[in-house]
Protein backbone atom coordinates (compact mmCIF):
# COMPACT_ATOMS: atom_id res chain seq x y z
CA UNK A 1 0.00 0.00 0.00
CA UNK A 2 1.33 3.29 -0.88
CA UNK A 3 2.15 6.24 2.09
CA UNK A 4 2.08 9.28 -0.68
CA UNK A 5 0.75 12.59 0.99
CA UNK A 6 -0.31 15.51 0.09
CA UNK A 7 -3.42 14.68 -1.00
CA UNK A 8 -5.06 17.45 -2.27
CA UNK A 9 -8.79 15.56 -1.29
CA UNK A 10 -7.60 15.00 2.46
CA UNK A 11 -8.31 17.55 4.66
CA UNK A 12 -6.35 16.98 7.96
CA UNK A 13 -7.21 19.73 10.76
CA UNK A 14 -7.46 19.91 14.52
CA UNK A 15 -10.81 19.24 16.29
CA UNK A 16 -11.78 19.87 19.73
CA UNK A 17 -12.43 15.96 21.21
CA UNK A 18 -15.61 15.37 22.06
CA UNK A 19 -15.72 12.92 25.10
CA UNK A 20 -18.24 10.47 25.47
CA UNK A 21 -18.21 6.68 26.47
CA UNK A 22 -17.77 4.31 23.56
CA UNK A 23 -20.41 1.94 22.91
CA UNK A 24 -18.98 -1.58 23.14
CA UNK A 25 -17.63 -2.37 19.98
CA UNK A 26 -15.49 -4.71 18.42
CA UNK A 27 -12.51 -2.69 19.45
CA UNK A 28 -11.59 0.77 20.88
CA UNK A 29 -11.07 2.85 18.47
CA UNK A 30 -8.17 5.20 20.25
CA UNK A 31 -6.39 2.24 19.74
CA UNK A 32 -5.97 2.29 16.24
CA UNK A 33 -6.78 6.16 15.34
CA UNK A 34 -6.76 9.42 15.80
CA UNK A 35 -9.89 11.52 16.31
CA UNK A 36 -7.48 14.83 16.02
CA UNK A 37 -6.78 13.64 12.59
CA UNK A 38 -10.12 13.50 10.56
CA UNK A 39 -10.01 12.77 6.65
CA UNK A 40 -12.19 13.73 3.66
CA UNK A 41 -11.35 11.07 1.18
CA UNK A 42 -13.08 11.39 -2.81
CA UNK A 43 -12.25 8.44 -5.10
CA UNK A 44 -12.81 5.30 -6.53
CA UNK A 45 -13.50 1.78 -4.80
CA UNK A 46 -11.24 -0.57 -5.89
CA UNK A 47 -12.01 -3.75 -3.49
CA UNK A 48 -14.66 -3.81 -0.73
CA UNK A 49 -13.83 -7.00 1.71
CA UNK A 50 -17.14 -7.90 2.79
CA UNK A 51 -15.58 -9.37 6.26
CA UNK A 52 -16.14 -9.33 9.99
CA UNK A 53 -15.78 -7.95 12.22
CA UNK A 54 -15.66 -4.92 10.09
CA UNK A 55 -15.76 -4.79 6.50
CA UNK A 56 -12.68 -2.65 4.59
CA UNK A 57 -13.55 -0.29 1.85
CA UNK A 58 -10.17 0.07 -0.75
CA UNK A 59 -10.57 3.49 -2.12
CA UNK A 60 -8.11 4.82 -5.27
CA UNK A 61 -7.64 9.37 -4.45
CA UNK A 62 -6.07 10.61 -7.46
CA UNK A 63 -3.46 13.56 -6.42
CA UNK A 64 -3.45 16.51 -7.90
CA UNK A 65 0.16 15.10 -9.40
CA UNK A 66 -1.62 12.21 -11.21
CA UNK A 67 -0.70 9.95 -8.69
CA UNK A 68 -2.84 7.62 -6.78
CA UNK A 69 -2.84 7.00 -3.23
CA UNK A 70 -4.56 3.69 -1.98
CA UNK A 71 -6.71 4.09 1.47
CA UNK A 72 -8.73 1.09 3.04
CA UNK A 73 -11.46 2.62 5.26
CA UNK A 74 -13.32 0.41 8.09
CA UNK A 75 -16.66 0.54 7.56
CA UNK A 76 -19.71 -1.80 10.08
CA UNK A 77 -19.96 -5.69 10.01
CA UNK A 78 -21.11 -6.91 7.07
CA UNK A 79 -24.52 -9.13 8.87
CA UNK A 80 -26.03 -5.42 9.84
CA UNK A 81 -25.00 -3.64 6.40
CA UNK A 82 -27.02 -6.47 4.92
CA UNK A 83 -29.92 -6.35 6.80
CA UNK A 84 -30.18 -2.27 6.58
CA UNK A 85 -29.99 -3.27 2.70
CA UNK A 86 -26.92 -2.84 1.00
CA UNK A 87 -25.61 -6.10 -0.53
CA UNK A 88 -22.57 -6.59 -2.95
CA UNK A 89 -24.36 -5.97 -5.92
CA UNK A 90 -24.90 -2.74 -4.46
CA UNK A 91 -21.02 -1.28 -3.43
CA UNK A 92 -18.68 -2.62 -6.39
CA UNK A 93 -15.29 -1.69 -7.41
CA UNK A 94 -15.75 1.12 -9.61
CA UNK A 95 -17.69 3.02 -7.84
CA UNK A 96 -16.91 6.56 -7.22
CA UNK A 97 -17.44 7.02 -3.00
CA UNK A 98 -16.55 9.78 -0.74
CA UNK A 99 -15.03 9.34 2.67
CA UNK A 100 -15.40 11.20 5.78
CA UNK A 101 -13.38 9.53 8.74
CA UNK A 102 -10.61 9.70 10.75
CA UNK A 103 -6.74 8.75 10.00
CA UNK A 104 -4.56 5.96 11.36
CA UNK A 105 -2.72 7.25 14.81
CA UNK A 106 0.43 6.14 13.07
CA UNK A 107 -0.12 7.86 9.64
CA UNK A 108 -0.93 5.09 7.23
CA UNK A 109 -3.45 5.26 4.90
CA UNK A 110 -6.05 3.66 7.02
CA UNK A 111 -9.28 5.44 8.04
CA UNK A 112 -12.24 4.49 10.37
CA UNK A 113 -15.23 5.62 7.84
CA UNK A 114 -17.45 7.61 9.51
CA UNK A 115 -19.77 8.73 6.54
CA UNK A 116 -19.27 6.98 3.63
CA UNK A 117 -21.20 8.96 0.64
CA UNK A 118 -21.85 6.93 -2.94
CA UNK A 119 -21.86 8.73 -5.69
CA UNK A 120 -25.56 8.76 -5.86
CA UNK A 121 -26.10 9.73 -2.58
CA UNK A 122 -26.87 6.62 -0.68
CA UNK A 123 -24.37 6.00 2.86
CA UNK A 124 -23.71 2.43 3.33
CA UNK A 125 -25.14 1.28 6.19
CA UNK A 126 -28.41 3.33 6.28
CA UNK A 127 -30.59 0.99 5.01
CA UNK A 128 -33.89 2.53 3.08
CA UNK A 129 -36.68 0.14 4.83
CA UNK A 130 -35.25 1.08 8.90
CA UNK A 131 -36.39 -2.33 9.68
CA UNK A 132 -33.70 -4.37 9.71
CA UNK A 133 -34.38 -6.40 6.65
CA UNK A 134 -32.94 -6.86 3.69
CA UNK A 135 -34.42 -4.64 0.95
CA UNK A 136 -35.58 -7.08 -1.50
CA UNK A 137 -39.13 -5.29 -2.83
CA UNK A 138 -41.57 -6.98 -0.33
CA UNK A 139 -41.27 -4.49 2.18
CA UNK A 140 -43.67 -1.46 0.73
CA UNK A 141 -42.43 0.72 3.19
CA UNK A 142 -39.22 0.86 1.04
CA UNK A 143 -38.18 3.83 -0.56
CA UNK A 144 -36.85 3.29 -4.09
CA UNK B 1 -18.33 -28.79 43.94
CA UNK B 2 -19.55 -26.99 47.24
CA UNK B 3 -18.96 -23.91 45.96
CA UNK B 4 -20.98 -24.47 42.87
CA UNK B 5 -23.54 -25.39 45.14
CA UNK B 6 -23.16 -22.84 47.28
CA UNK B 7 -23.96 -20.72 44.07
CA UNK B 8 -26.66 -22.55 42.80
CA UNK B 9 -28.63 -22.01 45.96
CA UNK B 10 -27.75 -18.45 46.24
CA UNK B 11 -29.10 -17.90 42.43
CA UNK B 12 -32.07 -19.99 43.61
CA UNK B 13 -32.55 -17.71 46.65
CA UNK B 14 -32.64 -14.72 44.72
CA UNK B 15 -34.75 -15.74 41.68
CA UNK B 16 -37.06 -17.54 43.09
CA UNK B 17 -39.84 -14.67 43.59
CA UNK B 18 -38.69 -13.40 40.13
CA UNK B 19 -39.25 -16.38 38.47
CA UNK B 20 -43.05 -16.82 40.25
CA UNK B 21 -43.81 -13.78 39.27
CA UNK B 22 -42.56 -13.82 35.34
CA UNK B 23 -44.33 -17.07 35.04
CA UNK B 24 -47.83 -16.47 36.29
CA UNK B 25 -48.19 -13.51 34.28
CA UNK B 26 -47.03 -15.28 31.00
CA UNK B 27 -49.39 -18.39 29.45
CA UNK B 28 -46.89 -20.10 26.93
CA UNK B 29 -47.20 -20.90 23.66
CA UNK B 30 -48.50 -24.33 22.93
CA UNK B 31 -46.16 -25.12 20.11
CA UNK B 32 -44.58 -28.57 20.34
CA UNK B 33 -41.48 -30.30 18.59
CA UNK B 34 -42.13 -33.44 17.00
CA UNK B 35 -40.83 -35.74 20.23
CA UNK B 36 -43.05 -33.64 22.21
CA UNK B 37 -40.52 -30.87 23.95
CA UNK B 38 -41.80 -27.51 23.61
CA UNK B 39 -40.83 -25.73 20.77
CA UNK B 40 -38.62 -22.98 21.33
CA UNK B 41 -36.89 -22.95 17.54
CA UNK B 42 -36.13 -19.94 15.35
CA UNK B 43 -34.45 -17.43 15.36
CA UNK B 44 -34.76 -14.63 17.80
CA UNK B 45 -33.78 -11.00 17.77
CA UNK B 46 -33.01 -9.23 21.32
CA UNK B 47 -31.97 -5.80 19.90
CA UNK B 48 -34.04 -3.40 22.85
CA UNK B 49 -32.86 0.71 23.25
CA UNK B 50 -33.51 -0.52 26.91
CA UNK B 51 -30.40 0.09 28.65
CA UNK B 52 -29.43 -2.89 30.73
CA UNK B 53 -28.85 -0.64 33.69
CA UNK B 54 -31.30 2.03 34.80
CA UNK B 55 -30.27 5.59 34.62
CA UNK B 56 -29.29 7.91 37.31
CA UNK B 57 -31.86 9.95 36.66
CA UNK B 58 -34.86 7.44 36.62
CA UNK B 59 -33.95 7.51 40.75
CA UNK B 60 -36.40 4.11 41.18
CA UNK B 61 -38.91 4.61 38.87
CA UNK B 62 -39.61 0.73 37.00
CA UNK B 63 -41.28 1.85 34.06
CA UNK B 64 -41.50 5.09 31.72
CA UNK B 65 -44.33 6.96 30.65
CA UNK B 66 -45.70 7.07 27.37
CA UNK B 67 -44.18 10.21 26.54
CA UNK B 68 -40.96 9.09 27.30
CA UNK B 69 -40.84 5.80 25.30
CA UNK B 70 -42.32 8.40 22.58
CA UNK B 71 -38.72 9.96 23.02
CA UNK B 72 -36.65 7.65 23.19
CA UNK B 73 -37.69 5.67 20.31
CA UNK B 74 -37.47 9.48 18.06
CA UNK B 75 -34.17 9.87 19.36
CA UNK B 76 -33.26 5.96 18.58
CA UNK B 77 -34.45 6.54 15.03
CA UNK B 78 -33.34 9.68 14.51
CA UNK B 79 -29.69 8.44 15.65
CA UNK B 80 -30.08 5.57 12.77
CA UNK B 81 -31.33 7.79 10.17
CA UNK B 82 -28.88 10.65 10.30
CA UNK B 83 -25.39 10.99 9.24
CA UNK B 84 -23.35 12.08 11.66
CA UNK B 85 -23.59 16.01 12.49
CA UNK B 86 -20.81 18.13 14.44
CA UNK B 87 -23.02 16.80 17.93
CA UNK B 88 -21.77 13.02 16.87
CA UNK B 89 -18.57 12.06 19.27
CA UNK B 90 -15.71 11.79 17.01
CA UNK B 91 -14.47 8.98 18.77
CA UNK B 92 -16.78 6.21 17.90
CA UNK B 93 -15.75 3.28 15.91
CA UNK B 94 -19.05 3.08 13.98
CA UNK B 95 -21.22 6.39 13.48
CA UNK B 96 -24.63 5.38 14.97
CA UNK B 97 -26.28 4.86 11.47
CA UNK B 98 -23.96 1.98 10.70
CA UNK B 99 -25.13 0.21 13.90
CA UNK B 100 -28.52 -1.76 14.23
CA UNK B 101 -29.04 -0.99 18.13
CA UNK B 102 -32.87 -1.21 17.67
CA UNK B 103 -35.54 1.38 17.71
CA UNK B 104 -37.73 0.26 20.84
CA UNK B 105 -37.76 -0.26 24.03
CA UNK B 106 -38.26 -3.43 25.43
CA UNK B 107 -42.18 -4.18 25.69
CA UNK B 108 -42.72 -4.03 29.49
CA UNK B 109 -41.51 -0.66 28.91
CA UNK B 110 -38.95 -0.64 32.19
CA UNK B 111 -36.59 1.96 32.83
CA UNK B 112 -33.87 -0.96 32.47
CA UNK B 113 -33.36 -4.50 31.61
CA UNK B 114 -32.49 -5.34 35.18
CA UNK B 115 -35.15 -6.05 37.48
CA UNK B 116 -33.33 -7.19 40.23
CA UNK B 117 -31.74 -5.51 42.60
CA UNK B 118 -34.72 -2.89 42.51
CA UNK B 119 -32.38 -0.29 41.45
CA UNK B 120 -31.80 -1.77 38.35
CA UNK B 121 -28.12 -1.82 38.53
CA UNK B 122 -25.55 -4.50 38.39
CA UNK B 123 -24.26 -4.62 42.40
CA UNK B 124 -21.01 -2.82 43.49
CA UNK B 125 -18.32 -4.97 42.24
CA UNK B 126 -16.63 -6.41 45.67
CA UNK B 127 -13.19 -5.77 47.13
CA UNK B 128 -11.80 -9.11 45.23
CA UNK B 129 -13.38 -8.37 42.06
CA UNK B 130 -11.63 -4.79 42.09
CA UNK B 131 -8.52 -6.16 42.69
CA UNK B 132 -8.47 -9.23 40.57
CA UNK B 133 -9.23 -6.24 37.58
CA UNK B 134 -6.43 -4.37 39.07
CA UNK B 135 -3.87 -7.56 39.09
CA UNK B 136 -5.16 -8.35 35.43
CA UNK B 137 -4.52 -4.47 34.17
CA UNK B 138 -1.23 -4.29 35.52
CA UNK B 139 -0.43 -8.09 34.32
CA UNK B 140 -1.22 -6.27 30.77
CA UNK B 141 -4.21 -8.84 30.66
CA UNK B 142 -6.77 -6.65 29.67
CA UNK B 143 -5.45 -3.55 27.55
CA UNK B 144 -1.97 -4.26 27.08
CA UNK B 145 -0.37 -4.26 23.65
CA UNK B 146 3.06 -6.38 23.81
CA UNK B 147 0.85 -8.87 21.61
CA UNK B 148 -2.54 -10.20 20.71
CA UNK B 149 -2.99 -12.38 24.12
CA UNK B 150 -2.99 -9.17 26.16
CA UNK B 151 -6.43 -7.92 23.77
CA UNK B 152 -9.73 -9.07 24.57
CA UNK B 153 -11.43 -11.95 24.14
CA UNK B 154 -13.76 -9.73 22.11
CA UNK B 155 -11.05 -8.20 20.10
CA UNK B 156 -9.06 -11.59 19.68
CA UNK B 157 -12.41 -12.99 18.03
CA UNK B 158 -12.49 -15.60 20.65
CA UNK B 159 -15.40 -15.14 21.58
CA UNK B 160 -18.03 -12.30 22.78
CA UNK B 161 -18.76 -14.28 26.10
CA UNK B 162 -21.39 -14.66 28.00
CA UNK B 163 -23.62 -13.00 29.37
CA UNK B 164 -22.41 -10.38 26.40
CA UNK B 165 -23.37 -12.45 23.86
CA UNK B 166 -27.06 -12.69 25.15
CA UNK B 167 -26.91 -9.05 26.47
CA UNK B 168 -28.62 -6.13 23.53
CA UNK B 169 -25.55 -4.73 21.46
CA UNK B 170 -24.94 -2.30 18.92
CA UNK B 171 -25.38 -5.01 16.14
CA UNK B 172 -26.10 -8.68 15.31
CA UNK B 173 -28.51 -9.13 18.24
CA UNK B 174 -29.55 -12.34 17.13
CA UNK B 175 -29.54 -15.89 18.48
CA UNK B 176 -30.82 -19.11 16.52
CA UNK B 177 -32.62 -21.95 18.49
CA UNK B 178 -32.39 -25.45 17.26
CA UNK B 179 -33.65 -28.74 19.10
CA UNK B 180 -33.16 -32.37 18.92
CA UNK B 181 -34.46 -35.01 21.35
CA UNK B 182 -32.40 -34.55 24.55
CA UNK B 183 -30.94 -31.84 23.19
CA UNK B 184 -30.82 -27.53 22.26
CA UNK B 185 -28.73 -25.69 20.19
CA UNK B 186 -27.86 -21.99 20.95
CA UNK B 187 -26.14 -20.01 18.39
CA UNK B 188 -24.94 -16.90 19.39
CA UNK B 189 -24.53 -14.56 16.17
CA UNK B 190 -21.58 -12.98 17.88
CA UNK B 191 -19.00 -14.52 17.61
CA UNK B 192 -20.60 -17.46 15.92
CA UNK B 193 -21.01 -19.55 19.04
CA UNK B 194 -22.81 -22.32 19.81
CA UNK B 195 -24.10 -23.68 22.94
CA UNK B 196 -25.15 -27.33 22.90
CA UNK B 197 -26.93 -27.73 25.50
CA UNK B 198 -27.75 -31.71 27.28
CA UNK B 199 -31.52 -32.15 28.29
CA UNK B 200 -30.29 -35.41 30.09
CA UNK B 201 -29.91 -34.22 33.24
CA UNK B 202 -26.02 -35.51 33.11
CA UNK B 203 -23.48 -33.93 35.47
CA UNK B 204 -21.43 -30.93 34.72
CA UNK B 205 -18.24 -30.42 34.04
CA UNK B 206 -15.86 -31.37 36.23
CA UNK B 207 -14.67 -27.62 38.54
CA UNK B 208 -11.28 -28.34 37.59
CA UNK B 209 -12.38 -27.79 33.85
CA UNK B 210 -13.02 -24.12 32.54
CA UNK B 211 -14.16 -23.05 29.34
CA UNK B 212 -14.89 -19.80 27.45
CA UNK B 213 -18.52 -20.20 27.12
CA UNK B 214 -18.78 -22.26 30.26
CA UNK B 215 -20.43 -25.61 30.34
CA UNK B 216 -24.51 -25.95 29.97
CA UNK B 217 -27.29 -27.79 31.18
CA UNK B 218 -30.81 -27.35 30.61
CA UNK B 219 -34.20 -29.21 31.42
CA UNK B 220 -37.93 -28.02 31.35
CA UNK B 221 -39.96 -26.45 33.84
CA UNK B 222 -43.17 -26.95 32.19
CA UNK B 223 -43.33 -25.28 28.99
CA UNK B 224 -40.06 -22.70 29.94
CA UNK B 225 -36.29 -24.21 29.21
CA UNK B 226 -33.99 -23.57 31.82
CA UNK B 227 -30.37 -23.11 31.64
CA UNK B 228 -27.75 -23.27 33.86
CA UNK B 229 -24.16 -22.55 32.65
CA UNK B 230 -21.02 -22.55 34.91
CA UNK B 231 -17.51 -23.92 34.19
CA UNK B 232 -16.07 -20.79 33.32
CA UNK B 233 -13.14 -19.38 32.03
CA UNK B 234 -11.58 -16.74 34.35
CA UNK B 235 -10.28 -15.03 30.81
CA UNK B 236 -14.28 -14.94 30.47
CA UNK B 237 -14.34 -11.67 31.89
CA UNK B 238 -17.73 -10.47 31.82
CA UNK B 239 -16.90 -6.67 33.91
CA UNK B 240 -14.56 -8.49 35.98
CA UNK B 241 -16.09 -11.44 36.71
CA UNK B 242 -14.04 -14.50 37.50
CA UNK B 243 -14.33 -18.36 36.91
CA UNK B 244 -17.44 -18.83 39.39
CA UNK B 245 -19.43 -16.87 37.34
CA UNK B 246 -22.34 -18.30 36.74
CA UNK B 247 -25.80 -18.18 34.41
CA UNK B 248 -29.14 -18.92 35.02
CA UNK B 249 -31.34 -18.84 32.15
CA UNK B 250 -35.08 -19.26 31.09
CA UNK B 251 -36.60 -18.91 28.04
CA UNK B 252 -40.41 -19.63 27.69
CA UNK B 253 -41.85 -19.15 24.17
CA UNK B 254 -45.40 -16.49 24.60
CA UNK B 255 -46.34 -16.79 21.24
CA UNK B 256 -45.67 -17.43 17.65
CA UNK B 257 -43.13 -14.78 17.18
CA UNK B 258 -42.08 -14.09 20.83
CA UNK B 259 -39.75 -15.51 23.51
CA UNK B 260 -39.39 -13.92 27.27
CA UNK B 261 -35.88 -14.39 28.21
CA UNK B 262 -35.01 -14.17 31.90
CA UNK B 263 -31.49 -14.28 32.95
CA UNK B 264 -29.90 -14.50 36.73
CA UNK B 265 -25.93 -13.57 36.76
CA UNK B 266 -24.10 -14.15 39.80
CA UNK B 267 -20.53 -14.71 41.15
CA UNK B 268 -19.97 -14.24 44.48
CA UNK B 269 -16.46 -13.23 43.47
CA UNK B 270 -17.49 -10.53 41.52
CA UNK B 271 -20.61 -9.35 42.99
CA UNK B 272 -22.34 -9.39 46.52
CA UNK B 273 -25.63 -10.58 45.22
CA UNK B 274 -26.91 -12.14 41.88
CA UNK B 275 -29.01 -9.64 39.80
CA UNK B 276 -31.34 -10.59 37.05
CA UNK B 277 -32.71 -9.42 33.64
CA UNK B 278 -36.02 -9.78 31.48
CA UNK B 279 -36.16 -9.06 27.88
CA UNK B 280 -38.79 -10.02 24.94
CA UNK B 281 -37.10 -11.76 21.92
CA UNK B 282 -39.23 -11.43 18.53
CA UNK B 283 -38.70 -13.61 15.50
CA UNK B 284 -35.81 -11.87 13.37
CA UNK B 285 -36.84 -10.29 9.91
CA UNK B 286 -34.02 -11.82 8.57
CA UNK B 287 -31.85 -15.18 9.18
CA UNK B 288 -28.95 -15.42 11.48
CA UNK B 289 -25.55 -14.66 9.59
CA UNK B 290 -22.24 -16.14 10.17
CA UNK B 291 -19.96 -13.68 12.09
CA UNK B 292 -16.41 -15.32 10.74
CA UNK B 293 -14.08 -12.98 12.46
CA UNK B 294 -10.34 -14.77 12.35
CA UNK B 295 -9.90 -14.05 9.21
CA UNK B 296 -10.50 -10.72 8.45
CA UNK B 297 -9.56 -8.85 12.18
CA UNK B 298 -7.43 -6.59 10.37
CA UNK B 299 -8.18 -4.55 13.64
CA UNK B 300 -5.97 -6.38 16.14
CA UNK B 301 -3.78 -6.21 13.69
CA UNK B 302 -3.42 -2.57 13.34
CA UNK B 303 -3.41 -1.78 16.96
CA UNK B 304 -0.46 -4.07 17.36
CA UNK B 305 1.43 -1.98 14.88
CA UNK B 306 0.44 1.22 16.18
CA UNK B 307 1.78 0.15 19.14
CA UNK B 308 5.26 -1.02 17.59
CA UNK B 309 5.54 2.49 15.66
CA UNK B 310 4.75 4.41 18.99
CA UNK B 311 7.54 2.37 20.30
CA UNK B 312 10.07 3.08 17.29
CA UNK B 313 8.69 7.11 17.87
CA UNK B 314 9.57 7.03 21.58
CA UNK B 315 12.65 5.51 20.78
CA UNK B 316 14.05 7.54 18.28
CA UNK B 317 12.61 11.33 20.47
CA UNK B 318 14.62 9.91 23.31
CA UNK B 319 17.88 9.64 21.18
CA UNK B 320 17.79 12.56 19.92
CA UNK B 321 20.26 15.26 21.61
Amino acid sequence: MGKTLGNACMVVSMLALVTARPALAHHSFAAEFDANAPVVLKGTITKMEWINPHSWIHVDVKNPDGTVTEWMVEGGTPNTLFRRGFTREAVKAGMEITVEGYRAKNGANRANGRDLILADGRRLFMGSSGTGAPVDGRDASEKK
Amino acid sequence: MKRSVAILAGVIVASAAITLGAQSRTKPYAAKTAWGDPDLQGVWDYKTITPLERPTNFGNRQFLNDEEVARLEANAAKRLDSPPDENTPANLVHAPYMTDPGRKVDEDRRTSLIVDPPDGRIPPLTSEAQQRMATRRGGGRDGGTDGPENRSSLERCITWGLPTAILPGLYNNNIRILQGPGYVAITHEMVHDTRIIPLDNRPGLSPKIHQWFGDSRGHWEGDTLVVETANFSDKTNYRGSGATLHMLEHFTRTGKNSVEYRLTVSDPTTWAKAWTIEEHMRTSEGDLYEYACHEGNYGLHNILEEARDEEKAAAAAATKP
